[in-house]
């Protein structure tokens, strides 16, 4: 216990310098607007950004980087309450009372009532993610191998079946995405794969480049097709802070919909995703009169923004303690990392302490300036949602290239973002959901090593996988779900849950 | 009822769900291309795999995703709450494609073959790419688009060149050297940046306020 505290406290110490609180408003302000933004999403903006980071300390620019993720998760929630749009995909379950509540008058409450459930169950997760943190840790000394292998193997199975639409969809795009990290040299032998004999894909394809154009590009080219009104709420916002009755409501499903948030948040394969669905599908079964729910019902917001954010937070643990990113901004947080020359994995805690207790602590910090942000700042939000979007796609697309060629100052970077941007838009098209295959391109080139590693140790026998027990029981799970998810029964529920 | 059996047979070889048609022969192709282009890497053996390995193994997986989808596409029809867009609009993807190649082909000389194209570096190419892509969609107005391209270049010359310091090309050689010798690389980007806010403001402040009834209705339509 004490040993957590003085954790605690170097991570405080750390958080708090004059730096480190300006890159952590600078990150939450950033993440807000691009949250409040629809079309705009994390992903791309992180991508962008990280050749900003370059200059600073590597505390300083992952506590910004983080300040971005989860900032978005607030923003989003913003424009799903008063427009009606899901700012970011987590928070297109609070668009259905949330906006309810905003017609009824209540956008305020509504605001508040997601300000402070995610506030608390930011606070939560970050006890959670340095309570945890050391045990994982350890754990993962013992992780050989063989259960890296099968716990990324697990983890992409959940992605499959956290996918939206067909399964067999998703499994072929995170093939896909494996086989895309194959291009360039081969880490053991160095022959040249894909590489067409052109230099710059001799190092493989950059992340950032096919998130950008998989997820900045190809989201403008999908809503130029769209023709979307926003429907901005013109009654008044109503006093921010809940009342005695709203809290009394709101109090179950908010401790609710943090341990769901942070329990999916922890699973690799972006769990995290699933965390608000869960909750709201958890509160309308609870709830006495169900009926109120998609009118307007305060546990239908408070529930599934604690989840949230509880999720957004807890995503870290895989990404600090076993070194596997859980979706895509987590393999972006890894991109930062291996810039400053930090081995993302159990090491970190380690050798770079003040990095992972000052990253837990500013994210505490972070949630807190958050909801100072937002509530106060509402207005100049509401004002920002009224720039036209013919003006602000541009923008984005020039910022994207800006970007991504600053990262390695090559025009084929800036072209690789146009190519994949038009791919992305062409799986958006065939109801490909592009998700999966950014994870599996993540894991890609890890998966490959270890089990080439596992096999070296197992003189090729592919049972080694089933003798380790930790890594059998990872690889059970991974069946189990999948079966799951192919029950005619959980297929059809799974499609109410991602259509509701 | 005999006349009808054609038109059966017909639907039955008709695929039912033709977005999941499209995907399959993505997939088989992508595998059947993938698994040509790794005919010369050595898979190796289970016990020392090879650079081949991973790769043809995943396009294996990849054809067979992409032939039980083609399966599925004459078998299940299309679920009716799928996002269904007929039309494939052309415009969008062209003008931001444009954009973005624009801006790679002009921001640094680049030679292809034994073409040289001369850099215009950032102060050029960035309001240039900037137009290109906002004229994507037909609401685009000149006017707005001008102000927005210039002002938003002289930010992030600002951004990332002077607070940042990366190195990224503001203009060609050539016209950096008819500055007077005795300026720095940062005088001269923050003078090129000034010049370009400038251009923006004054961009900005021409822009026509509702004097046709065209941007009245467009400035409503956005409100």
């Amino acid at each position: 216990m004490s040993d957590f505290l003085a954790n605690l406290g170097l991570g405080f110490s750390v958080a708090l310098t004059l730096q480190n609180l300006g890159l952590a408003f600078l990150g939450c302000m950033v993440g807000t607007l691009i949250g409040v933004l629809p079309g705009v999403g994390p992903i791309a903006t992180i991508a962008m950004l990280l050749p900003v980071t370059y200059g600073f300390e590597p505390v300083g620019a992952l506590i910004m980087l983080a300040g971005i993720y989860y900032g978005a998760q607030y923003g989003g929630s913003t424009t799903a309450i008063l427009v009606n749009i899901p700012g970011e995909a987590t928070s297109v379950v609070t668009t259905l009372d949330g906006h309810q509540m905003a017609r009824q008058g209540r956008a305020g409450v509504a605001l508040g009532i997601a300000a402070i459930a995610s506030f608390f169950a930011g606070t939560v997760a970050t006890l959670l993610i340095a309570a945890l943190g050391r045990p994982l840790t350890n754990v993962a000394l013992v992780f050989g191998p063989e259960e890296y292998f099968s716990l990324m193997v697990m983890g992409l199975v959940f992605a499959v079946v956290l996918a939206r639409g067909s399964i067999l969809k998703a499994i072929a795009m995170v093939m896909t995405g494996i086989l895309l990290s194959t291009i360039g040299a081969d880490g053991e032998t160095g022959a040249q794969r894909f590489t067409f004999d052109y230099d710059f894909l001799s190092d493989g394809l950059d992340f950032a480049v096919l998130a950008m154009g998989v997820f900045g590009i190809a989201e403008i080219l999908r809503n130029l097709g769209l023709t979307q009104s926003r429907d901005v709420v013109h009654k008044p916002i109503g006093r921010l802070l809940p009342g005695r009755e709203d809290f009394g409501q709101a109090v179950a499903p908010v401790l609710r919909g943090t341990a769901i948030g942070a329990a999916l948040g922890i699973l690799p394969g972006n769990g995290a995703v699933l965390g608000p669905f869960a909750s709201y599908t958890v509160e309308k079964r609870l709830a006495k009169d169900p009926r109120r729910f998609g009118r307007g019902a305060i546990e239908g917001v408070a529930g599934p923004e604690a989840a949230n954010n509880a999720g957004a937070q807890t995503s870290f643990i895989p990404l600090l303690t076993l070194g596997i990113p859980p979706n895509a901004v987590m393999a972006l947080m890894v991109g930062a990392m291996t810039l400053h020359e930090i081995i993302p994995g159990p090491q970190v805690m380690t050798r770079n302490p003040d990095l992972f207790w000052g990253m837990i602590a500013s994210m505490w910090i972070g949630n807190l300036m958050l909801v100072v942000i937002n509530l106060p700042l509402v207005g100049l939000w509401v004002r920002l949602l009224k720039v036209p979007y013919r003006l602000l796609f541009p923008a984005i697309v020039l910022f994207c290239c800006i970007g991504i060629y600053s990262i390695n100052r090559t025009p084929t970077d800036v072209m690789l973002i146009g190519f994949f941007g038009l791919v992305g838009y062409a799986l958006i098209r065939l109801d490909f959901e592009p998700a999966p295959l950014l994870l599996g391109f993540v894991l890609g080139r890890l998966m490959e090593e270890y089990l080439r590693r596992s096999l070296v140790f197992s003189r090729g026998d592919f049972a080694t996988f089933l003798e380790h027990p930790i890594s059998a029981a990872l690889l059970a799970v991974a069946a189990i779900m999948l079966g799951l998810a192919l029950l005619p029964s959980v297929r059809r529920g799974r499609k109410d849950v991602f259509t509701e | 009822m005999s006349h009808d059996e054609p038109q059966a047979e017909m639907a039955r070889l008709r695929a039912r769900n033709p977005v999941n048609l499209a995907g399959g022969l993505l997939l088989v192709a992508l595998g059947g291309l993938a698994f040509w282009l790794a005919r010369d890497l050595d898979p190796g053996t289970p016990r020392e795999m090879g650079p081949g390995m991973m790769p043809r193994w995943l396009a294996v997986g990849v054809a067979l995703c992409g032939l039980a989808l083609l399966i599925s596409a004459f078998l299940v029809p299309r679920a009716v709450n799928e996002e269904g867009e007929q039309t494939l609009p052309l415009r969008g993807p062209f003008f931001v494609v444009a954009a973005i190649l624009v801006f790679a082909a002009t921001i640094r000389p680049l030679s292809i073959g034994d073409v040289i194209l001369p850099g215009l570096g950032l102060a050029a190419s960035g309001p240039l790419s900037l137009l290109i892509a906002g004229y994507a969609t037909p609401e685009a107005r000149l006017r707005d688009l001008l102000a927005l391209s210039f002002g938003l270049t002289a930010f992030c010359m600002a951004l990332f060149g002077d607070l940042l310091n990366q190195p990224i090309p503001i203009m060609p050689r050539a016209l950096a050297d008819m500055f007077p010798p005795g300026w720095s690389e940062k005088a001269i980007l923050r003078a090129t940046t000034a010049l370009l806010a400038a251009v923006a403001v004054a961009a900005f402040l021409m822009r026509p306020r509702n004097s046709s009834d065209q941007d009245v209705s467009a400035s409503m339509r956005d409100e």
